[in-house]
């Protein structure tokens, strides 16, 4: 017994010790690498199910990750391997035979998807393949026809642009996809840590597309390309003849993976190096977007002003984000309560979500997307994604600083102020009605001084404009946008079918063996140095045009003219912490706004183009070509029913206002001077007069506070509404005097009203009908003769009855009519913040705003005519002292005398 | 009417409507965090050129000239351990008497132990006269070093036993005393372990003139010295060293928080690491910015003939060593104080490495977090009966440094540490961490999440479960505390 116990004590202090001392050992060790993927082992089968080892082959995607995958069901749910083919439709007229890559036609990239009944054979699938392929999972158009069937299955034709090829010659010739294979859903684009990218190219662009696969494995020890066929490692798989796992990597994609196509993206620590303006980074070259935690300043970059810009690129990179988690699958369980969609409204959380192993099997490959500009496929799954508001709470982030939270996310976009800036330069325009002597566009870039590619060009980035977004669910807000503007020659065909002109058609135009053709170096040198210098290269004289459309009807082609589109593309990543966003009041509110902010969209622009409506953004400004041929892009916010304070005016109507202010003045002016001159040529005795107490404190008081309030109201307004002319005051400091006031005014008048209420003093106010025309016109003739004969007032001032019938008048309609529209147009307008919907049925700020302004403008008239006539006292300064102390000299007039004293 | 117009009240009845809503309604600002306005303003130093008269022939002859003006300054720096080279009498779990931890009696992961060594190592110390003995020498008074930290360094330098270099013109040095510099402190801590560079991997010869990107602090328009955070009142400067402490009183270190203070951070997300993450983790990215330090010492290998001496790689005298710069700290869990120092006489671990010094602190103390260290591995001779450390002779008068006899270095050292040497000797692995807190990086250079945190499993520099953490927290969350 006691051995026993003491062995028990001698084991347990020994293995405390060993697991003190194994503890102390990992705190030493280096940091391990953690396991990355639970991947298990598996076969690598040939297409026809057969192990790679065994037969040599390349190997199948689909029978390979088949053995548990259902890839099937991956396949047809998935937008990447789809491309749109499912939704293919040719049209005669428009280009765009599907919503995706494989249909739509892109003007930058230029090349146009030839449908079966076209003239020309432009792209055939083959060669759509070979040149997007890079971009191209595989499977969709890469395996299946247009009609459904397997392109394998296809007889070879030189007429059917799916089975054909235009050759080096531009001759069409017979493609046979039998020999070329297809290539399925490349699963290891996406799922390996590092799929050989060049390799799975080169394959595709040689047409050796069932090679592309197996391709990607190359350069992993796992597979070589032999002289004939394939030679498999056999170190790298099991004696079972299943490749190791840890080999390969099988892991759920990263951002690399998706940088593949979509664009730059840079983990790790390396400066970032950008490929800027080059298509295979489409979002990049399109927007300047770049996915990348490292700061901007840390970059290799050579920016303007880099030392300041120590704000990551990217946020949510720099938070370790993935895309994947937020284009997520559909069905993953871990997103699955937001993917479902529609549930009881009580229901906070769904538990019944798939099991994971049930996920593993038939994951959904439609992966949830948001409703961008510029990608149209798969529209059922628009908005599918986590978006800003799905992770952040805008008001308790903004609450504590940021006035009108509510009417601002109600009207602009987290990302307007989010991405105040792109960094990398983006494409601003593409000009294919010339040919540069290499076969390329006029090309130009923004947010670049010189040639992207240069390492030595300067970037500066730029701001993005801010369009119209309506989103799915019926709500519009402004969102940040690049625009890209393409010009380009079309034609019609034999056929009928309106079509870009080829680009084969376009070089031979304007190419004769590499140099460019003698017509039209003719009419395009217009210095006759015999080169096309760059700012000859541009279609900007009719000669110009008409020799280009001589050389292209040459070719045969009819009906050719130019045109041009202006495509907006939405910018939503890049998004900055709040202390580099917006945060600035005046960023829009003032002159400049980035709401007004307009966008350069050419150097030169051929024709007038037309702004892209294939999406969800509004370009509800004026397209501006200017005589030089610069185009410009100048936003029109108040055509989106977008009213910004301090930035959105109505000139005319200020011009009104401002008017009837001048006009007073001068009236007011013009009065004084006469009464001034007249007064000197009169002899004047001493008026008799006498001391009443007319104004009693509260009346004071209330006068004075209104006085006040008015007069602040009104300087303050003039801030708000103009702040580039008062930048010495804070923007959102005069705003909250401006409602403190209001608020004080509303309460002021409440009360006074109450007061001559309660008082019966109100009908001093109401004028007297009884003989009212006969007593306005006697108190308008004393201002136009009698006051300047120094007449007594027709009507005499006294306790009970302080106001001749035109002051009656007058503040009948400004108590009446200015003072409440001011009171509830402007309750209206702050009430935008809480019932938005009531402000709306008003017609909404638009139209509120500028009718609060002209009110506004009344005011300040009635305040200047108001203190003018307070000077026609028995002296000038007479009536305000009254208003003051309360007691005022007052004319005696003989035969009233009596009834005052009454 | 002289009386006093009334309608002014009303006047300032409408202002006090209008400006006391608004001024109440006003959004506040949260206090901005204004570290600079907490950095000590300091008196001018008197300039003493014309002061100090007389002809100097000694250090002690200089000290008594400064202590007729200065009559506390010798008393007040005696109490400091610039001067004691020990700290408190301290209790810890595996000794039954109090002990004192100090340069003066236990050894380091570098150049041993100073006792029996006092010629050389009594260089850094702010004191003359080691050769009379240490009782002698820390009795009096005239024997504390007031230029070691006052003169221009560039004026003067110490020599044999802590008395100043013959070549020292003390009347100079004398005149150009003032208040302390990073060059006076840098003297020994910045070239402490005998080169620039050796021990701290945070303090090198390349903050004498440091940039904003070398420290963020003594570099670039701050130009901080040491004593704007190391305050000092009496001569009692704040800061404590682990290597030379068990625990240290919070109220004696300094802090980041000195300056810092408030929400330091306008990043929420920042704000919830600090907790568990100290300032420096963050803030100083890497050990050796400039200077490299040295990681590695192994002393098994001194002595060798034939072997080319080499300052970064083998000196005869010292050993094999290997430095390292601009790298990566060692990260640990660290509540401010030791979990062990090794003593005089302590049994080394036969299985594996010998602390010199083990940071305390676990995922579970709710004072510990994680940061930064520098981690010296050395290889130490041993006693191999009596199972502890042995410190040599190895500059004093025929210590290993003269004959490069081990033996015979233990035997001289054992009646001077009153530890006996049984005569067999070996070397055996130890281990010492050193705080990293200088060389501070700006907010703008600090590490970022992905210097730790990866969504796709890439290692960080945080080794998360040698932590304690079951994984990357930032997808298994943070550590729980009571």
């Amino acid at each position: 017994m006691n051995l026993r116990l003491w062995a028990v004590i001698v084991g347990l202090l020994a293995s405390a010790s060993a697991l003190t001392s194994s503890a102390a050992r990992v705190t030493e060790s280096a940091p391990r690498a953690s396991i990355k993927s639970l991947h298990p082992d598996f076969a690598l089968l040939d297409a026809n199910s057969v192990n790679v080892l065994k037969s040599g082959q390349g190997v199948s995607t689909t029978r390979t990750c088949g053995q548990c995958h259902d890839t099937n069901f991956i396949s047809s749910h998935a937008f990447h391997v789809d491309l749109g083919l499912r939704s293919y439709a040719p049209s005669r007229k428009t280009w765009n035979s599907s919503p995706g890559l494989f249909g739509e036609w892109d003007p930058l990239r230029y090349r146009f998807l030839t449908q079966s009944g076209d003239e020309r054979l432009d792209l055939s699938t083959a060669e759509w393949l070979m040149l997007n392929g890079k971009r191209v999972v595989g499977g969709g158009p890469a395996t299946t026809s247009r009609s459904g069937k397997p392109l394998t299955i296809l007889k070879s034709s030189v007429d059917d642009p799916e089975t054909s090829l235009l050759n080096a010659a531009g001759n069409r010739t017979a493609w046979n996809w039998s020999a070329s294979g297809t290539m399925e859903p490349n699963c290891f684009l996406c799922h390996l840590e590092r799929p050989n990218l060049a390799a799975r190219m080169a394959a595709i662009r040689a047409g050796r597309f069932s090679d592309a696969n197996t391709a990607s494995l190359l350069g992993l020890n796992v597979v070589e390309a032999g002289a004939r066929g394939w030679t498999w490692n056999r170190a790298a798989f099991t004696a079972g003849g299943f490749v190791e796992s840890k080999v390969l990597q099988i892991q759920a994609p990263t951002n690399a993976n998706c940088a593949g196509c979509h664009g730059e993206v840079h983990p790790g620590t390396e400066p970032l190096n950008l490929h800027a303006g080059d298509l295979d980074y489409p979002q990049t070259a399109t927007t300047g977007q770049v996915i990348s935690s490292q700061r901007i300043n840390a970059s290799g970059v050579n920016f303007a002003g880099k030392n300041q810009l120590t704000r990551s690129w990217d946020i949510h990179a720099e938070r370790q984000l993935q895309c994947t988690d937020c284009h997520y699958a559909p069905n993953n369980p871990a997103h699955v309560t937001v993917a479902k969609g529609r549930s009881p409204a009580h229901l906070r959380y769904d538990p019944r979500s798939l099991d994971i192993d049930k996920y593993l099997q038939r994951p959904d490959h439609d992966l949830a997307r948001g409703q961008s500009a510029q990608f149209h496929v798969a529209p059922e799954y628009k908005g599918t994604m986590r978006r800003c508001e799905n992770c952040h709470d805008a008001t308790a982030s903004h609450g504590n600083w940021l006035p009108y939270v509510e009417t601002h996310m109600a009207a602009v976009a987290c990302e307007s102020c989010h991405i105040p800036k792109m960094y990398a330069p983006a494409i601003q325009s593409y000009d294919w009605t010339v040919l540069k002597v290499d076969g390329k566009p006029v090309q130009s870039y923004r947010g670049v001084n010189g040639a992207p590619e240069d390492a030595r060009s300067l970037v500066t980035g730029f701001e993005p404009v801010l369009l119209k977004r309506t989103n799915l669910d019926g709500t519009s807000l402004l969102a940040p946008y690049n625009l890209i503007t393409t010009f380009y020659w079309v034609y019609e065909d034999a056929n009928g079918n309106k079509r870009p002109v080829r680009l084969a058609d376009l070089q031979a135009a304007f190419l004769d063996g590499g140099a460019y053709a003698a017509d039209i170096v003719t009419a395009f040198d217009g210095n006759h140095d015999g080169v096309i210098g760059p700012a000859e290269l541009r279609i900007d004289t009719p000669q110009k045009e008409a020799a280009v459309k001589a050389r292209l009807a040459k070719l045969g082609l009819q009906h050719v003219r130019i045109e041009g589109q202006v495509q907006p593309f939405s910018i939503n990543h890049n998004v900055a912490r709040g202390e580099h966003a917006l945060n600035d009041c005046r960023a829009c509110h003032a002159a400049g706004s980035r709401v007004t902010q307009g966008m350069s969209l050419a150097g030169f622009a051929p024709v007038l183009p037309v702004f892209d409506t294939n999406n969800n953004v509004t370009g509800s400004g004026d397209l501006i070509r200017q005589n030089d041929g610069a185009l410009f892009y100048r936003p029109g916010p108040i055509r989106d029913a977008v009213y910004v304070f301090g930035a959105t005016r109505l000139g005319w109507l200020d011009g009104l206002g401002a008017l009837a202010f001048v006009a007073t003045l001068f009236g007011v002016i013009g009065h004084g001077v006469l009464r001034y001159l007249a007064f000197k040529k009169r002899p004047h005795g001493h008026a008799l007069t006498r001391r009443l107490h007319i104004y009693d404190a509260y009346r004071r008081f209330w006068h004075w506070l209104q006085a006040i309030s008015i007069v602040i109201l009104l300087l303050t307004g003039l801030v708000i509404h103009r702040p580039d002319l008062f930048d010495v005051f804070s923007f959102s400091a005069v705003v909250s005097l401006h409602n403190i006031l209001a608020a004080l005014l509303v309460i002021n008048a409440a009360l006074s009203l109450f007061y001559h209420l309660a008082t019966e003093r109100l009908q001093e106010y109401i004028p007297r009908p009884y003989g009212f025309f006969d007593d306005a016109i006697t108190q308008a003739k004393y201002y136009v003769s009698g006051i300047f004969k120094g007449e007594p007032h027709p009507f005499e001032k006294s306790p009970d009855d302080r106001m001749n019938p035109l002051q009656k008048l007058t503040y009948f309609g400004v108590l009446n009519v200015l003072l409440p529209l001011q009171i509830v147009t402007g309750a209206l307008m702050w009430g935008v913040q809480k019932w938005p919907e009531v402000a709306s049925a008003f017609g909404g700020l638009p139209v509120l705003a500028p009718f609060h302004s002209l009110v506004a403008w009344l005011f300040a008239s009635f305040i200047l005519g108001h203190v003018y006539l307070t000077t026609t006292g028995a002296t000038p300064l007479e009536a305000i002292r009254g208003m003051v102390t309360g007691d005022e000299e007052i004319e005696v007039h003989e035969e009233g005398d009596g009834d005052a004293m009454a | 009417m002289s009386r006093f117009p009334r309608w002014i009240f009303g006047l300032m009845a409408i202002g006090a409507l209008v400006l006391i809503p608004f001024i109440y309604l006003q959004p506040r600002k949260p206090e901005a965090p204004d570290a600079l306005a907490r950095v000590p303003v300091k008196r001018v130093h008197v300039d003493h050129h014309d002061i100090v008269k007389g002809v100097f022939k000694t250090g002690q002859d200089v000290t008594r000239t400064c202590l007729v003006c200065h009559k506390d300054a010798a008393a007040e720096l005696m109490k400091t351990t610039h001067w004691t080279w020990e700290s408190k009498a301290v209790t810890v779990p595996w000794r039954r008497e109090a002990v004192t931890i100090g340069k003066i009696n236990q050894i380091n992961n570098f150049c041993i132990g100073a006792q029996g060594n006092e010629n050389k190592c009594m260089t850094c110390h702010a004191g003359y006269g080691w050769e009379a003995g240490k009782a002698a020498q820390q009795a009096n008074a005239e024997n504390v070093d007031c230029l070691a930290c006052h003169a221009d360094p560039a004026i003067y330098g110490k020599g044999l036993f802590g008395n100043p270099a013959d070549s020292v013109d003390l009347a100079a040095a004398a005149r150009s005393v003032r208040a302390t510099t990073r060059e006076n402190c840098g003297k020994c801590h910045f070239d402490g372990g005998g080169g620039n560079g050796v021990k701290h991997g945070d303090l090198d010869e390349s903050l004498y003139f440091p940039g904003r990107a070398l420290d963020v602090h003594m570099g670039g328009k701050h130009n901080l010295q040491c004593s704007d955070c190391h305050l000092t009142r009496k001569h009692q400067i704040l800061g404590r060293m682990i290597a030379d402490n068990y625990t240290i009183d919070p109220a004696e270190q300094v802090s980041c928080e000195q300056c810092h203070r408030g929400k330091v951070h306008k990043d929420e997300r920042i704000g919830t690491h600090l907790k568990s993450v100290a300032c420096q983790t963050c803030h100083i990215t890497a050990i050796a910015r400039e200077e490299p330090t040295k990681v590695h010492w192994d002393w098994s290998k001194a002595g060798e003939e034939g072997r080319k001496d080499d300052h970064y790689t083998y000196l005869k005298i010292k050993g094999e060593f290997s430095y390292e710069s601009n790298y990566t700290p060692t990260y640990l869990w660290f509540n401010g104080n030791n979990e062990y120092r090794y003593l005089l006489g302590d049994p080394i671990n036969r299985k594996g490495p010998t602390y010199i010094n083990k940071p305390a602190g676990s995922i579970r103390d709710p004072k510990a977090r994680i940061f930064p260290f520098k981690l010296h591995v050395a290889k130490q001779p041993f006693d191999k009966v009596n199972g502890y450390l042995l410190q040599p002779v190895t500059a004093g008068k025929d210590g290993f440094w003269t004959n490069f006899n081990w033996n015979h270095a233990f035997e001289l050292a054992a009646p001077i540490t009153g530890l006996a040497y049984s005569g067999q000797y070996d070397f055996t692995e130890t281990y010492m961490y050193w705080a990293t807190t200088h060389m501070v990086q700006a907010a703008d250079e600090a590490l970022q999440c992905d210097a730790c945190h990866s969504a796709t499993g890439k290692p960080g520099r945080l080794d998360w479960t040698a932590l304690g953490y079951p994984g990357d927290p930032i997808k298994w969350g943070g550590r729980k505390l009571p």
